[in-house]
């Protein structure tokens, strides 16, 4: 449905590659979880998703055609974005939730009954007479959302939409998301920070680092400086990770990022005699249940790693926050890019 | 302090009675500036607008021009719209010299980079993400602009107060276009002015007192009409 096709994009004020994508697709009843760090390029890629600017190389396509500024302008009815920290207009709730609704000429009766069912969905009902100043942070979000889902996008773009909600309003939202998704097909694109929820919710995670896609998952990414490759030697080098080095088979100098595929990391009580040359010990910090019995267990071993395993495999472990554990990777396991 | 005392009191009398000459001074001033702001205004805020939220070839040297343009003296517009308005200037033909539409035409000139570079400011105080979050709801360049609008109503509201405030009190223009021609151009500055030269100063000062009553007047209409609703 929405595509982007060869897209470089630049800071306009310092000239700064912030997106390099060669392809990115929105298929219609999508639910992608964009993931990565701050400053990573998902704002930008969600902007230009939305139409809101356009990309300095590279097109933007919407139903396989190319999306003109004259043709921007029409199809920003059909895709709308939800800011990292959206604001709300002058006015009341109940406003709001009508501003997208008015410029589509809809009557005041049609409209006051599209917009209580969206308040009434993301739990905001009750805010409807309250002016911007008396909402949190929280509550501001949830507003949001449910001004961009009462004009039925086709495609929505949230950008990290739960960062100030709390777990059983971010519950509410997903399941709303993905009620609409099922019911009209609704694309709909997140970014987030917060990998556990993506995973939970999202069909299609994409990982995104320096403005690139990253070829694996998204947990274990980390910005380092490789050093100059030892000389006539078959040996990893060591990155330095936080209070962690990494072996990391690489030929590659400077700075980059490593991945630490999270199903390549064995996870044990004690450490193993094997071939790794990675082996961290640390506690589990938490373990979370995402699809297909798999759960992913977050340790701290002087950074905070992140494996998978079946739920099969912690049971008999007996993983629970806080239980010594031991990670181990190959330093062959470990992506640069 | 008699001095003043006895303008305040010559500025009621003068209001309380019927003098048409006195009523022919107020209505005037207060037309001129009426029709002097609202030209200004209506084309300084799109300017305002354009120059604030779009980026075009241009547009700093333009923010500079409008900026210069505030510090523009009266005397120096009104020397060249003399030069253009009389007979052989080459807008001679539309005979407004020593016309209200003169007047007019130099305050316009005078109040239009008030309106462009003050609500320019306003507009570049908006958070940017209300024009956005606007447009990603689905409205064109006119809804957006009117979502931006509503956000800086207070400061575009100050901006109108301001270009009147100009206007009203404006003089060095009005005696040079207008020529302060008793019954047809003079205005209430004008009038100070050539009171104050024939000495009859309590007349000048009860003329000043009026004329501050009548900023004060619209300035309280425009609170009004901008309501007192919260952020």
């Amino acid at each position: 449905m929405l595509e982007l096709r060869a897209v470089r994009h630049r800071y306009q004020t310092n000239g700064r590659l912030v997106l390099d994508l060669d392809a990115f697709a929105v298929p219609p009843g999508a639910l992608i979880g964009i993931v990565g760090h701050n400053g990573s390029g998902k704002s930008t890629l969600l902007r230009l998703l939305a139409l809101l600017e356009r990309p300095m190389e590279g097109e933007v396509r919407f139903e396989g055609k190319p999306v003109t500024p004259r043709e921007a302008r029409a199809l920003r009815r059909r895709v709308t974005l939800v800011e990292q920290r959206p604001v709300l207009f002058r006015g009341t709730v109940r406003e709001n939730l009508g501003f997208g609704l008015r410029l589509r000429g809809i009557r005041r009766t049609e409209g006051n009954r599209i917009l209580e069912t969206a308040a009434e969905r993301l739990g905001v009902q009750g805010l409807l007479d309250r002016a911007r100043h008396e909402l949190s942070d929280g509550e501001v979000q949830r507003v949001a959302v449910a001004r961009a889902l009462a004009i039925s996008p086709d495609v929505l773009l949230l950008d990290e939409p739960v960062s100030s909600a709390d777990r059983a309003a971010a519950a509410a939202m997903y399941r709303v998301l993905d009620e609409e998704r099922r019911a009209r097909g609704l694309a709909v694109c997140l970014a987030s920070h917060q990998l556990e929820d993506a995973y939970r919710w999202a069909d299609d995670i994409r990982a995104i680092a320096e403005g690139r896609l990253s070829p694996v998952t998204p947990e274990n990414l980390f910005r380092v400086e490789l050093p100059p490759s030892p000389q006539g030697t078959g040996t990893a080098k060591l990155a330095r990770v936080g209070a962690i080095a990494i072996a990391v088979a690489t030929e590659r100098e400077g700075p980059a990022i490593l991945a630490v595929p999270p199903t390549d990391i064995f996870v044990s009580r004690q450490p193993l005699a094997s071939s790794a040359r990675n082996v961290f010990s640390g506690k589990v910090t938490r373990l979370a249940h995402a699809r297909a019995g798999t759960v992913h267990v977050t340790a701290d071993v002087g950074v905070e790693l992140v494996a998978v395993v079946t739920e099969d495999a912690v049971r008999e472990l007996g993983l629970v926050p806080g239980s010594p554990v031991t990670f181990a990777f190959k330093a062959s396991a470990v992506r640069v890019f | 302090m008699d001095f003043l005392g006895d303008g305040l009191r010559r500025a009621v009398q003068l209001f309380l009675s019927t003098d048409a000459e006195v009523y022919g001074i107020v209505f005037l001033t207060l037309k001129v500036a009426l029709v002097a702001t609202v030209i200004a205004c209506g084309l300084g805020l799109p300017a305002g607008f354009l120059l604030a939220g779009s980026r075009f070839w241009g547009r700093r040297a333009a923010l500079t021009v409008v900026n210069t343009a505030l510090a523009f003296p009266t005397v120096v517009v009104g020397l060249l719209l003399y030069g253009l308005l009389s007979r052989r200037g080459p807008l001679g033909g539309l005979g407004w010299l020593y016309t209200w539409q003169a007047i007019v035409l130099g305050d316009v000139v005078l109040a239009l980079p008030i309106a462009a570079a003050l609500s320019a400011a306003a507009v570049q105080g908006v958070d940017p993400r209300i024009r956005r979050t606007a447009e990603t709801l689905g409205a064109g360049a006119w809804r957006a602009a009117w979502a931006v609008a509503r956000e800086a109503r207070f400061a575009l509201a100050a901006v109108i107060t301001a270009a009147f405030g100009h206007v009203v009190a404006e003089i060095g223009s009005a005696m040079i276009v207008g020529g302060n021609v008793r019954g047809q151009t003079r205005t209430l500055t004008t009038a100070v002015a050539l009171y104050t030269s024939q000495g009859d100063f309590g007349f000048a000062l009860a003329l000043g007192v009026i004329l501050l009553a009548l900023a004060l007047l619209v300035n309280i209409a425009l609170q009004v009409l901008q309501g007192r609703g919260h952020a």
